[in-house]
């Protein structure tokens, strides 16, 4: 029996979601029987990495989950719609027609994709009004009326004009903001918002965040807020709960969780983020925190540059521009990379940072020759190599590599791992003959952290941290002297990616190799790099020592960054010190 | 969107210049002599010796091929080898039968089909769903040809409902005397495959994300059905209806040899086994004309049917 | 690194599945998929042995009465076997006695002893036959085995044909780009201006009018084939154009692999499923197609059987109440589609999961 309390608002209550996957195995467990609350006008936020089951508990509440899946009978989501004495409804016992007069109303959603969570054939207006049509029972002009109120709420210039526009004409951001125009329409009392801005830049998230964090003010509902990003979460929630493998290790408020973590997944989660203040030789990783002593290693690693450094590769005046057909005959030209020049020392990292569009992604691109420059010089131990002919780049091929973004497409999926190293070798005749370049392949694995049994299996069967690794074990066997490590940890979950950062670094200090770190993510590319060079529209906005570029940031559009990053950690290392 | 139309219509100019080089190459070219061709079809040596001074066989390649450009745009491909009828005079009075059949099978067959692939989605994976997908997939297994002698004798021959074949003069004779029977075995034989795609396009709009969106904000399932997938879905269907609508002029030309109703598909069908080549080529190349006008007709509908098209 | 060579680890235990060894277990818990698999192959192995002539050699031997009335049926009346009958005898009857006016007349004798000589065995026609006769007495049973042959062979092989061409055009399309790609998307345009059934037409009535597409069943393989490329180029183009942006085979471009290498033995192995449906499907459009050429007569030449030949004869067959060719021409086409079409399915989702 449920005490009605009037502070909650929903209760979670031994909530278990189990997955069908086929008739012949086992149904999949996401969720394993989890309890928490949500406290009327606050703020929780659902912490955890992939797989931890935090987007599924969160569907659950409304039902909103695949056809494949199966809720325990025993598991309740007790909604208090009133406070006082009236006992709350079990929400997962409701029948579709009640769940359907609760959502939009009582409960929204705003999902992690804004591009396809709208529909794209009607107009912004129309599915805003829609809700309000349905729910609130208002006619055409009202809802029209509350459309322009509700977009001008949610920060959307010239409402007039963009309730008559379709999803597709407006940018990621505004997209979000109209969904969550769609979700307050109907003064809901919880708005669960799913990862609303991972797959957002980061200058945008801040505008997001803080936009949910006035609404929620201003409206008195609570949110339920998914996200793996604990710096997000310092930032905004009241309360936290963290998620591994579809259990919940621990839960409180932030100040609790933030100052006096106790499970050593919530302090691992904690601490493998790289942070603005420090920069520890190894990043801790999960692994300390669950099977070793627990404290970090805390010695700091010094970067910098210093004028004696030999340059390895040097860039002058890259420019890559792409044509697109327009008009009757015409072609538009769209520069992506606008006159680029840099050095880079030897053993040493060089970060690209830049939000989507920048032309980060294209300069490391255009080094390698995977696209062709327009113009400008790549001079590599003094030859030009956008001058080469195809032949005359092979031998400098191996001397440059690249790492890619997304694990899941840059491994063959029909080729063993075996094959995916031996190829490099045998194009670039490494090795004296097969056997060799097979027992040269087992020690990379083993160098990167993998098992040699690897080197037989297909990608499909590793994770996204663990196929990084192969396609570094790749680069390795070449022994290239400049790596492009192109938003090579974005992918990856927080604890996975400070063991790649940690596995690029020990690379990096063993063979003296260069790097090259694109990324959008501050806090990632200042623990790693020497000097930082900031990018916008395709040109460079700013080069700077990475200590010097934090602390003294000159351009305006620099501290604009600077600023998006969250600061949740870092508030929270000040209360522990 | 005058600069999309002017730059489509002159992006059609090769491929036309390709139509035409094609059906030469076969006709002129593979084809040879008329002589030869109709050796023993036509027994009158002297109307075979027309034909290929007509035709300017005697003459080099280009010549022919000049000849046949101007035959096409001229409209005047001289007359049929064996009935020495005008050709364009044939092609003109053989459409007429041939829509009055096609186009009641495309509509009537268009509104089934979408009808029951929407009921099927909305109960797809139940039993109900797979023994229909079963019962299609066999329908489409047993051939065309079967069905058309099955029901012409069942409802032509035993039952006596409708002729078993026929043509008239008069257009509402015809509509609703002569056509039906042709025009229900068509649409029986052609809702199988029709429904099957339709489902999977339903299905595939299903599983997007909008729809997840649609069913968070509280509408009932049935307002998702009918307003959300149906809208988006209606892209495919009609891209769809669009690349079959030049198949309605060459109708199904089964059906009227079947029938004897005497439309441009069985005109076609005599035209080849009379080696009638003008015929074959002049429908051949002013149907691949059609064919390109069609499709640029409805890419500029789609913009007003999916609003993320824009015309560059 | 170590300079002593270690002896590699064995392979492990227990074999590392690949996509093609996965698919097919996919494909095994599909009850659907195996019984159609079981089936097409029932069928490919009654069109091998009619090959090699193990079965239906002697088909068009006329063993039967007109209109043999199929076993089931024995007992009924065969009112065209009747009339046949009559007419043989009718003709044995010893015509008007000329021999006044006759010049040959004294040697008839002399011709008829000879003739007695000769041992001319009079073949007793059966009254009935497992599937029943058709006019001329040929078992249908026999047609119908010989007959699958030739619809299925024709299909397979311009499925095959058809196949192979489209996936060369369009991979060269898709990975190239360029101009070679505008080259192949204008042919592919001229192709597909023109209606499917109006292109196959055509070039069939330059095949019938000139013979200058061969022989036998040489010219329909080549005609579907010619013509039928156009579906799989579409779909192969796009595959290639998918997987030449993924970024292994960008990641294949940055280690110097060849574009041969990027081509063959990157991308190729991941398109090649896809491939295989189309095959698949076309084999079914085929045959379907093969037996509405062949009842045109546009398709197998007339001394060979095809189920679209045992049709043409049906649809006459009908009127008069005998039904039993369009019944065994039609249900073995019906059940072989039928299997392949659900075998295609299966394929599919065995080879690219997603959720129902």
């Amino acid at each position: 029996m449920t005490e009605p309390n009037q502070d909650l608002l929903l209760q979670v209550r031994d909530l278990d979601v189990r997955f069908r996957v086929d008739r012949k195995h086992e149904p999949f467990r996401a969720v394993k029987g989890i309890s928490f609350d949500i406290p009327r006008n606050s703020t929780v936020a659902l912490v955890g990495e992939s797989g931890s089951g935090k987007s599924v508990s969160a569907m659950s509440i409304l039902g909103l989950l695949p056809e494949n899946a199966i809720v325990a009978p025993t598991s309740r989501a007790i909604y208090h719609a009133a406070g006082g004495a009236a006992a709350g409804r079990d929400l997962l016992k409701a029948d579709l027609a009640e769940m359907q007069a609760l959502r939009g109303k009582d409960i929204s959603v705003i999902f992690q994709e804004p591009m396809t969570s709208l529909n794209p054939v009607f107009t912004v207006g129309e599915q805003i009004a829609e809700s309000l049509r349905l729910h609130m029972g208002m006619t055409g002009k009202q809802a029209e009326a509350r459309v322009i109120e509700l977009l001008t709420e949610v920060g959307i210039p010239d409402p007039q004009l963009r309730a008559n526009s379709y999803p597709h004409e407006m940018s990621g951001g505004q997209q979000q903001r109209v969904m969550i125009a769609m979700a307050i329409a109907c003064e809901p009392k919880l708005l669960i918002a799913d990862e609303p801005t991972t797959a957002l830049d980061v200058t945008i998230q801040k505008q997001i965040l803080d936009l949910i964090a006035s609404l929620q003010e201003k409206h008195q509902m609570s949110v339920l807020f998914i996200t793996h990003d604990l710096g997000v979460v310092g930032d905004i929630a009241d309360y936290v709960v963290v998620m591994q493998n579809g259990e919940i290790q621990e839960q409180g408020s932030v100040r609790q969780i933030f100052e006096r973590p106790q499970h050593p997944y919530t302090k691992a989660l904690l601490a493998c983020r790289p942070r603005l203040d420090r920069r520890p030789k190894r990043l801790p990783v999960i692994d300390d925190f669950m099977k070793g002593d627990g404290h970090p290693h805390l010695e700091e690693r010094s970067r910098g540059l210093s004028p004696e450094d030999p340059i390895i590769l040097e860039v002058k005046g890259l420019n890559k521009t792409f044509f697109l057909k327009e008009g009757l005959f015409g072609k538009r030209a769209v520069p992506a990379v606008k006159d680029v020049s840099f050095k880079l020392p030897k053993g040493k990292t060089l970060g690209l940072v830049g939000e989507s569009g920048s032309g980060k992604t294209t300069v490391g691109l255009t080094l390698m020759r995977l696209h062709d420059a327009t113009s400008g010089e790549v001079l590599f131990e003094g030859r030009d190599l956008l001058k080469l002919t195809e032949r005359e780049m092979m031998a400098y091929r191996r001397r440059i590599q690249i790492i890619f973004q997304n694990p899941y497409a840059s491994l063959n999926p029909r080729f063993t791992v075996g094959q995916i190293l031996m190829e490099p070798m045998k194009i670039h005749g490494i090795g004296k003959d097969q056997a060799e370049r097979v027992d040269m392949a087992f020690q990379l694995l083993k160098r990167v952290g993998m098992t040699e049994q690897s080197f037989y299996k297909y990608p499909h069967e590793f994770s996204g941290g663990q196929r990084q690794r192969i396609a570094i074990a790749r680069c390795l066997t070449m022994k290239p002297d400049v790596l492009i490590c192109d938003e090579s940890v974005s992918a990856l979950d927080v604890s996975v990616q400070a063991q790649v950062l940690n596995l690029l670094q020990d690379l990096q200090d063993e063979y003296q190799m260069s790097y090259i770190f694109i990324s959008h993510d501050l806090a990632v590319v200042k623990y790693i790099s020497d000097e930082i060079m900031v990018m916008n529209n395709g040109a460079i906005i700013e080069v700077a020592d990475s200590d010097e570029i934090y602390r003294a940031p000159r351009e305006e559009y620099t501290r604009k960054l600077l600023s998006s990053i969250p600061k949740g950690l870092e508030h929270a290392a000040d209360l522990a010190s | 969107m005058t600069a999309y139309v002017i730059r489509r219509l002159w992006q059609m100019i090769p491929t036309i210049a390709g139509v035409i080089l094609l059906i030469f190459f076969l006709f002129n070219w593979v084809g040879g002599d008329p002589a030869q061709v109709l050796a023993g079809k036509i027994s009158n040596p002297e109307q075979i010796a027309n034909i290929r001074k007509q035709l300017g066989v005697d003459q080099p390649y280009w010549y022919q091929l000049w000849v046949f450009v101007q035959q096409v745009f001229t409209f005047d491909f001289g007359r049929s080898w064996s009935t020495n009828e005008e050709v364009s005079r044939i092609l003109l009075t053989r459409v007429g039968p041939t829509l009055t059949i096609m186009i009641p099978v495309l509509v009537i067959e268009t509104v089934l089909a979408v009808l029951f692939a929407i009921m099927v989605a909305y109960v797809r994976g139940s039993v109900t769903d797979r023994t229909i997908m079963i019962v299609c997939t066999v329908a489409m297994s047993i051939s065309f040809l079967v069905y058309i002698i099955v029901f012409q004798w069942l409802f032509g021959f035993i039952l006596g409902w409708f002729p078993v074949q026929g043509w008239s003069e008069s257009f509402w004779k015809n509509l609703f005397t002569y056509a039906p029977l042709p025009i229900m075995l068509a649409v029986f034989v052609g809702l199988a495959p029709q429904l099957r795609l339709y489902r999977s396009f339903f299905l595939d709009e299903i599983n997007q994300d909008y729809v997840r969106t649609a069913r968070a904000k509280g509408l009932p399932e049935k307002k998702v059905m009918l307003k959300h997938v149906l809208r988006n879905a209606m892209i495919p269907i009609l891209t769809n209806i669009g690349i079959s609508l030049p198949g309605i002029f060459v109708g199904s030309f089964l059906l009227e040899v079947f029938f004897s109703v005497p439309g441009l598909g069985r005109e076609i069908i005599t035209a080849v086994n009379r080696s009638d080549f003008p015929v074959i080529k002049a429908v051949t190349v002013y149907l691949a004309i059609l064919t390109m006008l069609i499709n640029l007709i409805v890419d500029v509908m789609y913009k007003y049917v999916d609003p993320r098209v824009s015309f560059k | 690194m170590s300079a002593v060579l270690t002896n590699p680890p064995s392979p492990p235990a227990i074999e590392s599945p690949g996509l093609w060894t996965l698919a097919w277990r996919r494909l095994r818990q599909d009850t659907v998929g195996m019984v159609s698999l079981v089936v097409v192959a029932f069928f490919l192995m009654m069109m091998a042995s009619s090959y090699f002539g193990i079965v239906a050699k002697d088909w068009a031997r006329e063993k039967g009465v007109s209109y043999a009335n199929p076993s089931f049926l024995a007992g009924a009346e065969n009112l065209e076997a009747q009339a046949m009958a009559k007419k043989v005898a009718e003709s044995k009857v010893p015509p008007v006695d000329l021999s006044d006016i006759d010049p040959l007349a004294p040697r008839y004798k002399e011709w008829e002893e000879r003739a007695a000589k000769i041992a001319v065995t009079e073949v007793k026609r059966a009254e009935s036959l497992p599937l029943g006769g058709d006019k001329w007495g040929r078992d249908v049973l026999q047609k119908v085995v010989k007959g699958s042959e030739v619809s299925i062979f024709v299909g397979i092989t311009a499925a095959l044909f058809a196949t192979a061409l489209g996936t060369m055009l369009g991979a060269a399309a898709g990975y190239w780009g360029g101009w070679v790609n505008d080259f192949l998307e204008w042919f592919y345009n001229v192709f597909t201006s023109i209606p499917y059934i109006l292109l196959i037409l055509a070039f069939a009535a330059v095949a019938a009018a000139t013979g200058k597409f061969g022989k036998g069943i040489l010219p329909i393989v080549l005609i579907l084939g010619l013509t039928g490329w156009t579906g799989p180029y579409r779909l192969i183009r796009a595959e290639y154009i998918k997987h030449g942006n993924r970024e292994y085979v960008k990641a294949a471009q940055a280690i110097g692999a060849s574009n041969f290498s990027r081509m063959f033995v990157h991308i190729l192995p991941n398109v090649s499923h896809v491939a295989l449906v189309q095959l698949s499907q076309h084999t079914v459009q085929f045959i379907k197609a093969e037996v509405i050429l062949s009842f045109l007569g546009f398709g197998v030449p007339v001394d060979m059987v095809s189920w679209g030949t045992m049709l043409a004869e049906a649809q006459n067959e009908l009127v008069i109440g005998k039904w039993w060719q369009l019944f065994a021409a039609g249900a073995a086409m019906a059940i072989l589609v039928t299997a392949f079409s659900l075998l295609t399915d299966s394929l599919r989702d065995a080879l690219d999961p997603k959720l129902k």
